[in-house]
This record gives C-alpha cells, sequence and structure tokens, in this order.
C-alpha cells in the first residue's frame, strides 16, 4: 500500500492529537510516523505518515478535516517535499576496533558523533527515512544499545 | 463585565441561547449549579430517575423542536450514564448539548471519588467535547457548544464542568458571539448542479431518497416541490419517515431490510437515485453491489464524509439539503417543459398496489400490524410518533403512514433499545400541544421504565403503546429464520403486569387483547390526563415481513 503523508493545520489544543489518532485507530490504520511542532501563528502542525489505499486515505482525509479544531488538511506527496527525520543512535560497549569501524560509518552516512564514554557512544543522523533506516541496519542490534527516532517531518517544496 | 460564579454563568449562558429545559439528575460534582438552578425561575428541570433517561429525552426534545436539547448530571457514574444517549445522538446527527460536573481541577487524574475521564469517554461519541479549566472560559464554550450542535451536520457537544470551576467567581460577560468558523459551504457548486439536473431531465425512472438530513434541514417543502416537479418518486430512509407525508401520492415509503417492496423495487429499478440527507446506510441499501444497479446516483450531503463512502456517487454535491434541492429545482424550472414519466408513474402505482401492507387483520392475539392501523386511525396528523427499538420499531415504521417532518422519531443509526420512551418524554415537552406516542415492545420499554416516575411527577403526558410479545422479538425473529428456531435468551416470561406497573406510578394503565379493543383504549388514555401504558397483547410468533436478510438485495425480499 502506498504511503500517505497528511500535514494537519489546527488549533494548539489539548486533546487534539489524541482526536487525530482516534479516527486512524478505530479504522486499523497504524500511523508510522507522527509530528507536532507550533507555527509562529500558535497554531500546531501535525505531520502524519501511514499506509492506506486510495480509499481509505480519502475517507480519512475528509474524517480529520471536519474535526471542529482542524483548520486545513494537506496532502503531501514525498516527491515534492523536503523530508527530514534525526535519529540519535546509543552503541553497546565496544572494542576499540570496533569503536574505530563504528565513527568511520557514522561519518561516512552523514552523522556525528555526540558524545563518547568508555567506549560506548551516541552519534546523531538526519536525513530522509531511507538515509537513517540504512544507517541502522548495517550498524545492526550487535552494536546498538538503543536508538531514539524523531518521527519525519516534511515540508513542501513549494515556495511564497 | 459581572461577577458571578462559574453556576451563574452557565445557567445564564444556557439562558441567551434560549434553553428552557434542562434534562437531568444531580450529584456531589454537580451541585454549585443545582444550587443556582433551586431558585432559577426562567429554566425547567425535569428530574430524571437514570442518566440515560436524560440523554434521550434531549435527544427526543431535539428531534421534535429542532433546537439542542439539553442534559446535566454530575460525574462519573452520572456523566457515563450518559454516554448511550449520546452517542445515539450522535448516530442520528442529533444536537444535543450534554454537560457534567467533574471532579474539582486538582484531583482530576488522581482516580478521586466519582472520578471518571470524560473527556476521552465522550472524545469518540461527540461532534466535539470541552473539559472547561475556568470561569472565563464558561460563556464562550457554551456559546461554541450550541453552534457546533447546530451547525452543519448537526450533533451532540459535550462540556466537563469541574466543580471549583463552578464555584469560582470572576467577572465575566456572556458573548453575543463567538468565533466560529463554519465547516462547510452550505452551497452548492453550479457546476455539480447542472450535472444532477442533466442527468434528471433525461432520466426515464427516476427516484428521490431522502433521509434524514432533509428533515434536520426542514426541507421537506423544497422535497416535495421538487418531486412533484419531477413526478419522481421519493422513498425514505427510517430518519427520512415524514419528509414527505406518506399520503403523498408520490410517496412510496421506506426502502432497506424492512422496507415497503414497491420503494425497494423501485430504487432497484430505478436509472437516476437522487439521494439526498441520507448516508447509504447498510441497513438501507442491502447487498451495495445490487443497490440501484441501473443508476447513476446524485448524492446531496452536508457531510463530505459520507460522499461515496458506501456506494459509487456520480455526481457529489456537497451542501445544506434545503439548498441542494431548491438550486436544483430552480435549475430545472429554467429548462424546457418536460413530460412527466408517465410509463414508470404506471409502473409504481401497479407495485404500489400489489404491494400495499396488509394491516386488516381480525386475529385473536391481535396481530401488530393491526395494531399500527389502529394507532393510525385514532392519531391525528400533528400527533408525535416515537418508537423503541426492533420489530415494534419496523412494524411502526413499515405500517404507520407519517404525514409531517419531525413527528416520527425512533433511534436509526445505533437501534438503542430504551430509547423511546424518555425520547417520548422529551418530545412532549417541546410540543406539549401533539398527542405523543411511544409505539414500544416490552423488551425496550422495560429499559428505562423508570421514567414513569419524571413523567407522573412532570405531568408529561404520553401514551406508551406496548406491543407485548414478552419476547425480545427481533432477536427471536432472527432465531427462527436464520438458527434454525433455536430461541435462545430471548423469552421474557409472564412479569411485569404492565398495567400494574404503570398503576404503581400513578399513571394510567390498561390491557387489551381484542383488536376492536384498540382504538376505544388508545382514546381513553390519550385523553385520560395523565401518562398512559396500553399494553396490548399481540402474537408472539408474529415476524416483520417483508425482510432483505443482511446484506441480501432490496428486490429479493423474504415475504
Amino acid at each position: 500500500m502506498k504511503t500517505r503523508i497528511f500535514s494537519v493545520l489546527c488549533e494548539n489544543a489539548p486533546g487534539l492529537m489524541m482526536r487525530i489518532s482516534r479516527d486512524f485507530t478505530r479504522r486499523q490504520i497504524n500511523i508510522d510516523s507522527i509530528t507536532v511542532g507550533i507555527e509562529p501563528s500558535g497554531m500546531a502542525r501535525i505531520i502524519l505518515m501511514f499506509k492506506a489505499d486510495d480509499h481509505m486515505a480519502e475517507h480519512l482525509y475528509r474524517v480529520i478535516s471536519r474535526l471542529t479544531q482542524v483548520i486545513n488538511v494537506e496532502v503531501l506527496d514525498p516527491k515534492t517535499s523536503i523530508v527530514r527525520e534525526v535519529a540519535l543512535l546509543k552503541t553497546k560497549k565496544m572494542s576499540d576496533k570496533e569503536m574505530w569501524k563504528v565513527v568511520q560509518q557514522v561519518e561516512k552516512a552523514g552523522g556525528r558523533i555526540l558524545e563518547s564514554k568508555g567506549n560506548a557512544l551516541v552519534a546523531e543522523l538526519s536525513g530522509n527515512h531511507e538515509d537513517i533506516e540504512q544507517l541502522v541496519q548495517t550498524l545492526g542490534p550487535n552494536v546498538l544499545q538503543e536508538v531514539a527516532r524523531s518521527g519525519q517531518v516534511l515540508i513542501s517544496r513549494e515556495m511564497g | 463585565m459581572a461577577e458571578m460564579t462559574g453556576a451563574e454563568a452557565l445557567l445564564g449562558s444556557l439562558k441567551a441561547e434560549g434553553a428552557k429545559h434542562i434534562f437531568g439528575l444531580p450529584g456531589g460534582a454537580i451541585l454549585p449549579v443545582y444550587d443556582v438552578l433551586y431558585d432559577d425561575p426562567d429554566i425547567k428541570h425535569i428530574l430524571v430517575r437514570h442518566e440515560q433517561g436524560a440523554a434521550h429525552a434531549a435527544d427526543g426534545y431535539a428531534r421534535a423542536s429542532g433546537k439542542a436539547g439539553v442534559c446535566l448530571t454530575t460525574s462519573g457514574p452520572g456523566a457515563t450514564n450518559l454516554a448511550t444517549g449520546i452517542l445515539n445522538a450522535y448516530m442520528d446527527s442529533s444536537p444535543v448539548v450534554a454537560m457534567s460536573g467533574q471532579v474539582p481541577s486538582k484531583f482530576i487524574g488522581s482516580d478521586a471519588f466519582q472520578e471518571a475521564d470524560m473527556l476521552s469517554v465522550m472524545l469518540p461519541i461527540t461532534k466535539h467535547n470541552f473539559l472547561v479549566r475556568n470561569v472565563a472560559e464558561i460563556p464562550s464554550t457554551v456559546k461554541l457548544a450550541f453552534e457546533i450542535a447546530i451547525a452543519d451536520r448537526q450533533g451532540p457537544v459535550h462540556i466537563d464542568l469541574p466543580k471549583d470551576v463552578q464555584a469560582s467567581k470572576a467577572d465575566v460577560k456572556i458573548p453575543a458571539k463567538v468565533k466560529f468558523k463554519r465547516r462547510v459551504n452550505l452551497d452548492p457548486e453550479p457546476e455539480r448542479i447542472r450535472e444532477a439536473i442533466n442527468l434528471l431531465t433525461k432520466a426515464q425512472r427516476p427516484v428521490i431518497y431522502a433521509g434524514g438530513g432533509v428533515i434536520s434541514s426542514n426541507a421537506s417543502g423544497e422535497l416535495v416541490a421538487l418531486a412533484e416537479m419531477l413526478g419522481a418518486p421519493v422513498v425514505t430512509s427510517l430518519m427520512g419517515k415524514g419528509a414527505i407525508s406518506e399520503d403523498h401520492p408520490l410517496a412510496l415509503g421506506m426502502i432497506g431490510m424492512h422496507g415497503r417492496r414497491a420503494a425497494n423495487l423501485a430504487v432497484t429499478e430505478s436509472d437516476v437515485l437522487l439521494g439526498v440527507g441520507v448516508r447509504f446506510d447498510d441497513r438501507a441499501t442491502g447487498d451495495v453491489q445490487h443497490f440501484a444497479p441501473k443508476a447513476k446516483i446524485i448524492h446531496i450531503d452536508i457531510d463530505q464524509v459520507e460522499i461515496g463512502k458506501n456506494v459509487r456517487v456520480d455526481v457529489p454535491i456537497v451542501a445544506d439539503a434545503k439548498r441542494g434541492i431548491a438550486a436544483i429545482t430552480e435549475g430545472l424550472r429554467k429548462h424546457a417543459k418536460r413530460g412527466k414519466p408517465s410509463e414508470w408513474l404506471g409502473r409504481l402505482e401497479k407495485l404500489r398496489k400489489e404491494f400495499s401492507p396488509r394491516m386488516d387483520y381480525d386475529e385473536v392475539p391481535i396481530k401488530p400490524q393491526r395494531v399500527i392501523k389502529e394507532i393510525m386511525g385514532v392519531l391525528n396528523e400533528d400527533a408525535i410518533v416515537v418508537t423503541e427499538v426492533g420489530q415494534c420499531q419496523m412494524w411502526a415504521a413499515h405500517f404507520f403512514n407519517t404525514r409531517k417532518p419531525r413527528h416520527f422519531i425512533s433511534s436509526g443509526g445505533l437501534g438503542t433499545m430504551g430509547f423511546g420512551f424518555p425520547a417520548s418524554m422529551g418530545a412532549k415537552v417541546a410540543c406539549p400541544k401533539c398527542d405523543v406516542v411511544d409505539i414500544a415492545g416490552d423488551g425496550s420499554f422495560l429499559m428505562n421504565s423508570q421514567e414513569l416516575a419524571t413523567v407522573v411527577e412532570n405531568k408529561i403526558n404520553v401514551v406508551v403503546c406496548i406491543l407485548d410479545n414478552r419476547y425480545l422479538g427481533m432477536v427471536k425473529q432472527w432465531q427462527d429464520m436464520f438458527y434454525k428456531k433455536r430461541r435462545s435468551a430471548v423469552c421474557l416470561g409472564t412479569t411485569p403486569d404492565f398495567p400494574k406497573l404503570a398503576e404503581a406510578y400513578g399513571a394510567w394503565g390498561d390491557c387489551v387483547t381484542r383488536p376492536s379493543e384498540i382504538a376505544p383504549k388508545l382514546k381513553e388514555a390519550l385523553r385520560c390526563g395523565k401518562p398512559a401504558v396500553l399494553d396490548i397483547v399481540i402474537d408472539p410468533d408474529e415476524h416483520v415481513l417483508p425482510m432483505v436478510p443482511a446484506g441480501g438485495r432490496l428486490d429479493q425480499m423474504l415475504t
């Protein structure tokens, strides 16, 4: 099924995330990523990524648009948007040799080391979903202790 | 600006919205509001005996009057008892403003005594809901609640009121206006209207399918005008009963699982179907693959979520039903005169005669069809019929000819047993001059029969006609038809004695067992000057027929 992205502009009110997410839950649609940011206007922008067929995506678009506190819903296409995700990666304790290899892998992927202590480190990588997925796969469960990911944020390339 | 408590601000705001009646039941967390209600001369509080009754009564009030109904309870169990009634109002798009007390702000989230997380409980079953955080928020919240309940597709709104907010004081002003952005354009797009007119003028076998949206937008006049101009028959959903008088020559009655055969066949044979204020519910359409298979479908609805949700639509029109129909009629007027589809109308007349519902049974035990015939004979066109849920409801929906909008009130989407009696109480409060009759089953009536105390105490003289078969009849019918007659847990035994139950509350009660007794006893009940319960003993083996089995085709009814 196709990945869908909604960018929902809404009032910054308690419970609104629940109002939106429960419309997905009751239709058994799994949200892959959800992020919230506050716009300069004080409104909240919620970005949702999920997979659904055309009929369900259209239905969800209308259902979310209908909510009292929702101002509008934009359907974004990943191809015409700038997509970013941030991941923080904490490693297990490693030998010096292993550590050296990990640092190289992180830097090659465009990440950077934020902290290192007692032969373990925390790295940061920002990029698109696939970039991050690739680094997580490359390092693998033998190296990684913990991964914190922001979920995807995106903004349309259209200006003005 | 004036200094007042939250409770005073609440009542002041309700009055500013024109609320004159509140159905409610007090408790610890709503005491400050009830203390102000105590000597308020402008709002009549009707003390129910169970909070579910308050929600259904407010719902019945709203459906009969077109204005928002109001109900009020305490926190915790008082508030959760509203839930079924509020969901019922939501499913049928009925404007209700429900309010309940909440534990004091500082205790919220601590599992305090009689605390329930009503913000979460009400969230999926209301159009919108609020938790007020301070006195200053109360007037604008109440104003907004009424706006939301009535605007666009109507529905219930809930306000959670922490006790400390009710009791604390602040300088507040009751606003004349509140910032509220309507979600929808009420006017249809002209291009879509042109497409609809194009289809309708070419149609050989047009059918109009009207639903509750026609009633809530007060569009009956426009509907009948369009039907007459087109010479198109009108079928309705359960919620649409009364949108056109069912005595009108173009009215074919309700469609669906227990619809009239002529109506179901008309939809199946139609070449253009104009759905207005309907949601093509599964009980109405049956198998959607075979629903109106030859027809182009035009769908007018105020809620874009409904368009294309259940059936394919050729011309989607997002608009208020009244404005949508009026735009089509206006456009048609400019068209060259066209003849009425006389061949089609002839075919329908034949179907209507061939399948006219039979009600003239003389048997004892009484056939329920005969009961509906007798009730129809006694009531005038201003009488409001409310129903419970199950067989009684479907007999009423199928056989009773409703003559006016807002004069047939039934739990459609949720199918809530126990709805009818408290809803009839709400309808009678809204329309005290109308006779109000609850067509009930014994099972449904017992679910909220405690409200007999409320109607007697408040002299709300409704008449309950119990179609008494001592069964959960619709469940029994399905067991008879689809579960080899294994009647599991559906027999209700011989208790209670309904007339005695009524008399115990101080209401009028009597029982009839012969068809000829129904009309005189019903007249007596309507004139007795008290709430009344007429126990009508009916044939326990009678099924609601014809019937389209769940998921079956409308043109293939079991008879």
